[in-house]
């Protein structure tokens, strides 16, 4: 689960990292009182989870009260994307950037620290182009983070030494607390400022909780905000995978590989792709959520694909045609259920009406090609 | 022949008194399976198809030696199951649970390499020898799947899998072997360590990979195959060629983002290498056929 900046700060605040001043406010005449209260300039972030937020013209700069509002105003009626709340944060006079995160190392099994003296830049392309500048330092979880280590990730950063040198250590050694304490899959501070007067602070925060161990971390809820659409965060209440697309092929299959391999074989086939949609393993009985799903989508088909064998065949068809007898979709249906049972399954679907294929590239083609007609 | 499980091993089942722990030992012992004994705290006593069960790793292993552990077990008590095994000296663990904490998951793979054991899984089937014993859920009955053969399989997925073996047993061949190492972001095994079982084991003589974006355990593939540690042919299928940078494809694991772990930079790493790749399901077939000239 992706958090809000604000939130990343949140946690890192209660950890003792330090974050410039902030308020968090949902329409203009807040956020005018918010710079009142901060004092200018300051800077004005839109709280949404895509990356790239500079680039995209939703951080800005305000230096007077009515560039506050203006800009406040002209962000929450960004009528591109859903905005409903923006961090107004005291502007920060830096004198160098730095890149800090935390985040797995699966061949290991350790935490892995990354840390590079150039922030605020785009790490992932620094990483493709000049990896030799990133640091990364391995932690064993059940040693926890030792001071050896801490030094090290303060030299990679360039902060070694002085006032400045035993804040990053603080920061660092903060910052992988919250990594396990909420169970985080990725904590990220870029950029990391040094101020002009020597002090270290968290200009962005990034925060991602790992998803099976939200149960246990109960300050964290689902809520709409998360999600880009509706259907998305419906699903995750079902806990049905779900992705939103906007082409014309809504994707009904079990299996995470296999879907996506669907998902693959339309694009080569020159389809579109409606929603990802994966109703196997524990949800191999829930085809009517998944179908209700699927045609909330303004969809020209519906492509079933299966090849279950926990998840069987015969349960799977006979809760699609129970879902086709219940919702009564108006678009074609076209199924590739096989696996466990598959002679019962296919007996079911015929009973229906239905022309039950067997071959996944056969199917594929077919939806494609209903998709076409439908669009003439 | 085959790797990992084979009917000398003697398995133990945590949980088997579950139902999906009592469903699934059943059909492993009608494949071949050895399963010796069961654990269930406070179920000591009982038994499950005739085989007794224990409160304890422990209390089993005085009556029957063991050397291998399945588990059923939910997520959350995955971790503390796993070490019970280790503890015991148990060197192959093969766990199906979906959804185990993430740091948990470091803490598992750790611990495994620290002891040298082999932990299979989460989130997978588990493994089979097909005609010959398996380690989790598998309807090995369904013979368009799971005919015995020379090919060793190992993957990420569930369904795919069978997509993709199908396709193995349509152009006339068989499986040695079946590892699913799970579609978490911390495989406890990882596709490189498998494939040095492949290997060494006389009886596979090509490798079928199914791998998907997210994660580098293809490009270690590719590497193990440069570096000649792999000298048997491979005919790998990579899902989500075509997957939104940024997007979660329905596995943990499967997530690429900034440039890293997407589907065509491992497809490209492992043709670099000299694999065989197929860009959709029912090339793998063909490619395999042509590796092995045949």
């Amino acid at each position: 689960m992706k958090l809000f900046e604000y939130q990343a700060k949140e946690a890192f605040a209660a950890a003792g990292i330090p974050v410039p001043a902030s308020r968090l406010v949902t329409d203009p005449a807040q956020a005018r009182a918010a710079a009142a209260e901060i004092g200018l300039p300051c800077v004005i972030k839109a709280q949404v989870l895509t990356g790239g937020r500079g680039k995209a013209g939703l951080i800005k700069l305000a230096k007077s009260p009515d560039e506050v509002t203006d800009i406040a105003a002209r962000l929450l009626g960004d009528k591109s994307r859903v905005i409903t709340r923006l961090l107004v944060e005291q502007a920060v006079d830096f004198v160098r950037e730095v890149y800090l995160s935390i985040t797995v190392d699966p061949p290991s099994g350790k935490v892995v620290i990354m840390a590079c003296a150039e922030g605020g830049v785009d790490i992932e392309q620094l990483a493709a182009t000049a990896p030799e500048k990133i640091s990364r330092t391995l932690v064993d979880i059940d040693q926890g983070l030792q001071a050896f280590q801490i030094k090290n990730v303060v030299f990679a950063l360039g902060l070694a030494g002085g006032e400045t040198g035993k804040q990053a250590a603080a920061v660092v050694r903060n910052l992988y607390g919250v990594f396990r304490k909420l169970d985080a899959e990725l904590t990220e501070i870029n950029p990391l400022f040094v101020t002009t007067d020597g002090q270290v602070v968290a200009g962005d925060g990034k925060l991602s909780i790992d998803d099976n161990s939200l149960s246990r971390q109960p300050g964290y809820e689902l809520s709409r905000e998360y999600f880009d659409s509706d259907t998305e965060f419906e699903a995750a209440k079902d806990g049905i995978p779900y992705l939103q697309f906007d082409g014309d092929i809504s994707l009904m299959c079990a299996g995470a590989g296999l879907t996506t391999t669907v998902f693959d074989l339309i694009n080569y086939e020159g389809g579109s792709v409606a929603n990802y949609l994966e109703f196997g393993g524990p949800n191999y009985r829930r085809a009517k959520e998944a179908m209700e799903l699927c045609l909330k989508n303004d969809c020209k088909v519906l492509l079933i694909v299966t090849f279950g064998t926990i998840a069987r065949a015969d349960v799977m068809a006979e809760g699609v045609v129970a879902a086709m007898q219940a919702l009564k979709p108006r678009v074609p249906i076209v199924t590739c259920i096989r696996g466990t049972n598959e002679e019962e399954a296919t007996a079911t679907l015929r009973a229906a009406g239905l022309t039950p294929l067997f071959d996944t590239e056969e199917a594929v083609r077919k939806a494609v090609a209903l998709a076409a007609g439908g669009k003439s | 022949m085959s790797v990992y499980i084979t009917r000398e091993n003697k398995v133990l089942v945590q949980g088997m008194t579950g139902q999906e722990g009592s469903y699934w030992t059943k059909h492993m012992r009608e494949l071949g399976t050895d399963v010796v004994f069961g654990v269930t705290p406070g179920k000591e006593g009982q038994a499950v198809d005739g085989v007794p069960v224990y409160h304890s790793i422990e209390n089993g292993l005085k009556e029957h030696p063991a050397d291998t552990a399945m588990l059923f077990v939910p997520p959350k008590f995955t971790k503390d199951a796993v070490f019970e095994a280790l503890d015991a000296g148990i060197l192959k663990v093969v766990t199906v649970a979906e959804g185990i904490p993430l740091h948990e998951m470091l803490q598992i793979r750790k611990a495994a390499l620290a002891c040298g054991a082999m932990v299979v899984g989460g989130n997978t089937s588990g493994v089979i020898s097909a005609g010959e014993a398996m380690l989790g859920m598998f309807p090995y009955w369904i013979s368009r799947v799971y005919t015995p053969g020379k090919i060793g399989v190992m993957t990420r997925s569930g369904s795919l899998t069978n997509e993709v073996t199908a396709e193995v047993v349509k152009a006339g061949f068989g499986l040695s072997t079946l590892v699913g190492v799970g579609g978490d972001q911390v495989p406890f095994t990882r596709f490189a360590e498998v494939l040095a079982l492949f290997e060494a084991d006389p009886a596979t003589e090509a490798v079928v990979m199914v791998g998907e974006l997210g994660g580098t355990m293809e490009e270690e593939v590719a590497e193990a195959i440069e570096a000649g540690e792999f000298t048997k042919p491979l005919v790998a299928f990579i899902g989500g060629r075509t997957a939104p940078e940024g997007k979660r494809m329905g596995h943990a694991g499967a997530i690429a983002a900034g440039g890293r772990g997407t589907a065509k930079g491992k497809a490209e790493a492992l043709v670099r290498a000299g694999a065989g790749v197929a860009a959709r399901p029912r090339e793998v077939g063909p490619l395999l056929r042509q590796a092995l000239g045949v």
